[in-house]
Order: structure tokens, then sequence, then C-alpha cells
């Protein structure tokens, strides 16, 4: 159980990705054009933008990564979904701030859960259950 | 894993009838309860601010889909909704007065009993 502090600070977070120009933003009707592609653009096409520079790192794969890998092929291989659609969903359809925030398996994982879920393979509440049997186990 | 499919309970105007499937509630007025900190997917109802707080079940509401299952058009499990009172101190620790309640409507399976 996360404490009030614990929540607390993960407020605080929530309150730092409100991106850093922001209109007001609801009942915003005043939607420009070049606002309105900015806005439907797919966060995974970055070539042009700004950022900082990289440093290049040489890493090798974890283990949950590897995992990862292997979870969503065999999900391929088995029928639940193709390579082009888990590009939709992880690179896509998370939006901006889990784009940028998680990392790249990150992102994968996210999908195929997602997927699973859209296509009632479980369902959210099942999957929340068991999220929460595993993680009490750690816990112990 | 594979939810159970179950008749939908609904009248001929699509109205979901009250306690379709006669589902009986765990806790009753009166009763102390802590919303439960679930980990976040996707969706829910329960709102953050009053995960892990302990308060008092105020009314039983009605029966009606997890919203969790709903959300996704899975119909098939019911659950009861309460109405769950909590003091303004224990939900924000700066609050002034004392005797203020907040209350906010849960689903049965995000509430643990505080005996």
């Amino acid at each position: 159980m996360s404490s009030r502090t614990e929540l607390s600070q993960e407020r605080e977070i929530i309150g730092t990705f409100q991106p850093a120009i922001h209109l007001p933003q609801n009942w915003n009707y005043e939607v420009t054009g070049p606002q309105y592609r900015a806005l439907m653009h797919p966060p995974h096409d970055v070539g042009g933008q700004f950022d900082f520079s990289i440093q290049h790192e040489e890493k090798e794969e974890e283990q949950w990564e590897l995992n990862t890998y292997v979870t969503c092929e065999v999900l391929a291989w088995r029928g639940f979904w193709t390579a082009e659609e888990r590009r939709r969903r992880a690179d896509n359809d998370l939006g901006y701030t889990m784009y940028l925030g998680f990392p790249y398996y990150g992102r994968w994982i996210w999908s195929a859960a997602r997927m699973l879920v859209d296509k009632k393979h479980f369902s959210l509440a099942e999957l929340m259950e068991k999220f929460a049997e595993v993680k009490s186990r750690y816990e112990k | 894993m594979k939810s159970k499919t179950m008749e939908k309970s609904q009248n001929n105007i699509g109205v979901l009838e009250e306690h379709p499937l006669g589902v009986q509630p765990r806790f009753k007025v009166g009763d102390r309860v802590q919303l439960r900190d679930m980990p976040y997917f996707f969706y829910t109802r329960s709102q953050m601010w009053a995960r892990g707080v302990v308060g008092t079940i105020a009314a039983l509401t009605y029966s009606d889909l997890v919203p969790e299952d709903e959300a996704f058009n899975v119909d098939g499990r019911v659950e009861q909704y309460y109405i769950v009172r909590f003091r303004q101190k224990d939900v924000w620790a700066d609050y002034p007065f004392e005797d203020d309640t907040i209350q906010t409507e849960s689903p049965e399976r995000w509430l643990e009993p505080i005996s």
C-alpha cells in the first residue's frame, strides 16, 4: 500500500508532465491549422525535432527486455497481433508522455498488455488483480 | 482468466435494472473500509486522492458491471457500488477543519474491510 506521502509525491510528478508551454486547454475551440497538425502528429516520428545530444552507450539488453521481446514475438507467432500493429500501439497510441517516459521495451510490454485487454483475451479487472497478486509476493 | 459470460440484464430501453443478478453486498452502512491501492492500468474510476484512506460506508447505491471491464465492453461480472465517506483531514493532511467530510462512489472490489 502506498503511503500518503508517496501518493503526494506521485501527484507532484504528474504535475511535471504538464507541457512547459500550455494554453488553457479545456474548452479550447480555437485550434489553429498548424496546431491541429501538430496535435495529430504521431509521437514516434521525431526526425527534425529539437533534442539534446544523446550519449552513445554500449549496453546489453536486460533480462526483462529479452523476456518482453520474446513474449511479443510469440504473441505475433500465435496470431494475436502483427509487427505493424505492435508498432502502431507501442509507438503511436500511447501518447507523448509515455512515449518519452518509458524505456524502449517498456513501451512494448505496455502495448502487449493493452492489446490483450482490447481484444478481450482477459479483462482489465483480471489483469489488475493478477498484477497486485504478483506484486504482493515481492513485497513479502 | 477468461471472463464468464452472463446474460445481459437490461430492460427493453437498455437501462440496467436494479440488482439484476442478486449480488450479495459484502458491506453495510457504517462499516469501516479502506480504498485499495491497485496498479494503474488503462482505466479506473477509483481516484488517487482516496487511495489508502480509511472511510465509512455511507450508502449502498446499486449493483452494476465491473467498471474496468465495462470500459472495454466486457459485460460479464456485476458488483455492488457504495458511497464511501472520508474525513477531509484523513485525505488532505493540512486540511484545516476537523469535522468536514467528503464522499465518493466506489465499486466493491476496491474496498477492503477495516476491523
